[in-house]
């Protein structure tokens, strides 16, 4: 294991961190979720050595680190609002890691130069860190880590301050990176979109702490509590073998007469006809219908509806596809207008791009 | 429109601002221009400005280079009884200055260790060096608090960023949390400065009062005005005015000048 981290518990005062186990391999991506004050910060904060520990231990590439200073861990740590230092302009910002390290400065530029470019930042390195966006802080902040090879990078709700765009790009961004320098990541957020477009790991916090940590279909389709199923709601995952597949578009088999389609173009390039991978549809992208009506959505399914779940304003629809169960959310008027009730046969629509393929981080490494 | 909510305290706010510039300013009305100059290049006065001046510079400094340690340590670190150590460190500003000199002189004098210091030659109280002491010890408290709001602004993630680029605790120190101080260290110094030129009472009790010897500014306007000197007290005044007017002008001016800069 890469990072290893045995019985740890911290004591805050008012809240604890309990009996810590993970542990995660070199280039593993994981996304640590939890509500809010579950304690996912402080984790993140006493793995760089910010909190002391009171039991347990913390091993990092083979290495004892759970007594040493921060300064002596080499982890990277990204945070959501991008503390740059105000006093620095941003090539001393990226450069501040490497001017300690008794490096000349003409490898510092050249090193400044290449992160840079990846990150594509470089009209701006002159620039004044009021002058800088919110997407490109975050360039800076990722860089200002990189720079420096930690060991590991640490990640606290790194998007949660962007606009929706800009996530993408940055996502994408993370990935190029993940690849090209075998990365390791801890990445903590409360959209799950991160979990589909990164994690090959996924944990659950709650109070100080974790009630499941495992592969992100695992955790997804057989959450170990309650308060998992509830927290991660109710997915449709299913596990599936790639029956063909393009560089935009892939054909799974989820069973005898069940395929999916997904165009999630980063990863169907990646993935190859027999390969087995999982597959998540979000219930709230599931569209029904009483007749199979032409539309661009590439997935057309017949079901039948076994079981409906009122709660409020929305309501739930469990339906019966071959072998497995897809469940979809409607609310009130459109349940009452298509007259849905249990036994009778619906439509399920929903896009390919909907369809999303995981476990990608790893799937697109291997 | 205004509201009536506004215009009232508007209305407020002038009304009492302008009883406060008519009190002080009438001060300046008081001497004659020339019992004016005279008080002012009068050798005692002369001495007490010059005394003034230098034993704040050496009591500032001092408080500054005490108040960073101590502010930092109670915005950032925990240890036991750090509450009962905050408490001490505020206590001095809730009571009058006189309780500080007076403690000051019987700790300081025959009394307490006073007669201890005199057998090795060392003499603490109605001299300059008590003088310090008493501006040390009034305006560090309030150093202290007015640095420890500018610790605590200042987000620790800044430092753990700094840190977990491999920089100790004490390059993190001078690298970024001072630099990012510097506005809130700078009010400190402008702060401390004015609280040691002003103070009195408990330079009064430490100094002991000698004319000549140990009298500031602040001790002058006072022992003058017991000897009905109106002139030469009058003048001590009215300089304390406006040294005080110079050092909040700068300020303002320079806190205003940075807020733009600072995140
Ligand atoms: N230095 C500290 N001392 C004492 N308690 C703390 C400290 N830092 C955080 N806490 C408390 O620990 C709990 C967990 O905080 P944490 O910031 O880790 O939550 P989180 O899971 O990151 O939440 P969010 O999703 O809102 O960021 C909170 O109740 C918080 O008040
Ligand atoms: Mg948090």
């Amino acid at each position: 294991m890469y990072l290893e981290i045995k019985n740890l518990s911290v004591d805050l005062g008012e809240f604890k961190l309990k009996n810590i186990n993970l542990s995660i391999n070199k280039g593993e991506y994981l996304v640590l979720i939890g509500p809010t004050g579950s304690g996912k910060s402080v984790l993140l904060e006493t793995i760089i050595g910010f909190y002391n520990q009171k039991e347990g231990s913390i091993k990092l590439n083979g290495e004892e680190i759970t007594t040493l200073l921060p300064e002596d861990r080499n982890i990277g740590i990204v945070y959501q609002d991008h503390v740059l230092f105000p006093n620095m302009n941003v090539y001393d910002n990226i450069a501040y890691g490497l001017k300690n390290k008794n490096i000349p400065s003409e490898e510092i530029d050249l090193k400044i130069k290449e992160i840079s470019s990846i990150m594509k930042i470089e009209h701006i390195l002159n620039r004044s860190i009021e002058t800088i966006s919110g997407g490109e802080s975050q360039r800076i902040a990722l860089a200002r880590a990189l720079i420096v090879e930690p060991e590991i990078i640490l990640m606290d709700e790194p998007f949660s301050a962007l606009d929706v765009s800009t996530q993408e790009t940055l996502t994408n961004l993370i990935k190029e990176i993940g690849n090209k320098f075998n990365t390791t990541f801890i990445h903590v957020t409360h959209n799950f979109n991160d979990i589909w477009n990164l994690a090959s790991k996924v944990g659950v916090m709650e109070n100080g702490i974790i009630h499941q940590i495992n592969t992100v279909s695992e955790v997804f389709s057989k959450p170990t509590n309650n308060f998992v199923a509830d927290f991660v709601g109710i997915q449709n995952v299913f596990e599936g073998i790639i029956e063909d597949s393009s560089t935009s578009c892939a054909k799974v088999k989820i069973s005898k007469n069940l395929y999916l389609y997904s165009s999630d173009e980063d990863i169907c390039s990646k993935i190859h006809p027999n390969e087995k991978v999982t597959v998540a549809i979000r219930p709230e992208n599931i569209i029904f219908s009483n007749e199979s009506f032409e539309s661009s959505a590439r997935n057309r399914i017949k079901g039948k509806v076994i079981e409906t779940k009122k709660s409020g304003p929305i309501v739930q629809v469990h339906c019966q596809v071959d072998d497995v169960i897809l469940k979809g959310i409607l609310t009130r008027n459109s349940f009452e207008s298509l007259d849905i009730q249990k036994g009778k046969d619906i439509f399920l629509i929903f896009k390919s791009l909907n369809v999303n393929i995981i476990d990608t981080y790893t799937t697109f490494k291997s | 429109m205004r509201s009536k909510f506004e215009l009232l305290f508007i209305g407020i706010t002038v009304t009492i601002t302008l009883i406060f510039f008519i009190t002080i300013g009438s001060m300046f009305l008081v001497p004659s221009p020339e019992g004016f100059i005279n008080a002012l290049f009068s050798q005692q006065m002369i001495f007490a400005i010059g005394l003034t001046l230098s034993t704040a510079l050496v009591s500032a400094t001092i408080v500054i280079l005490c108040c960073i340690p101590l502010a930092y340590t109670l915005s950032r670190f925990d240890f036991p009884l750090k509450r009962f150590f905050k408490i001490i460190l505020d206590l001095p500003m809730a009571f009058p200055e006189i309780v500080i000199g007076i403690a000051l002189l019987l700790f300081l004098g025959n009394y307490g260790i006073g007669s201890i210091l005199e057998f090795y030659g060392i003499q603490l109280v109605f001299n300059s060096t008590g003088i310090i002491i008493a501006q040390f010890f009034v305006a560090l408290p309030y150093a202290t608090k007015s640095l420890y709001s500018t610790f605590n602004y200042i987000d620790t993630r800044y430092e753990f960023v700094s840190r977990s680029l491999g920089y100790s605790q004490t390059d993190t120190f001078f690298n970024i949390t001072l630099p990012l101080s510097k506005e809130g260290l700078f009010a400190t110094i402008i702060i401390t400065l004015s609280r040691c030129i002003g103070t009195f009472a408990a330079v009064l009790f430490v100094g002991g009062g000698i004319l000549m010897k140990t009298e500031t500014l602040a001790v002058s306007m006072y022992l003058h005005l017991s000897t009905g000197d109106i002139d030469m007290s009058i003048t001590a005044g009215i300089l304390l005015v406006i040294i005080s007017f110079i050092t909040i002008a700068v300020m303002e001016k320079y806190t205003n000048d940075n807020r733009n800069q600072m995140i």
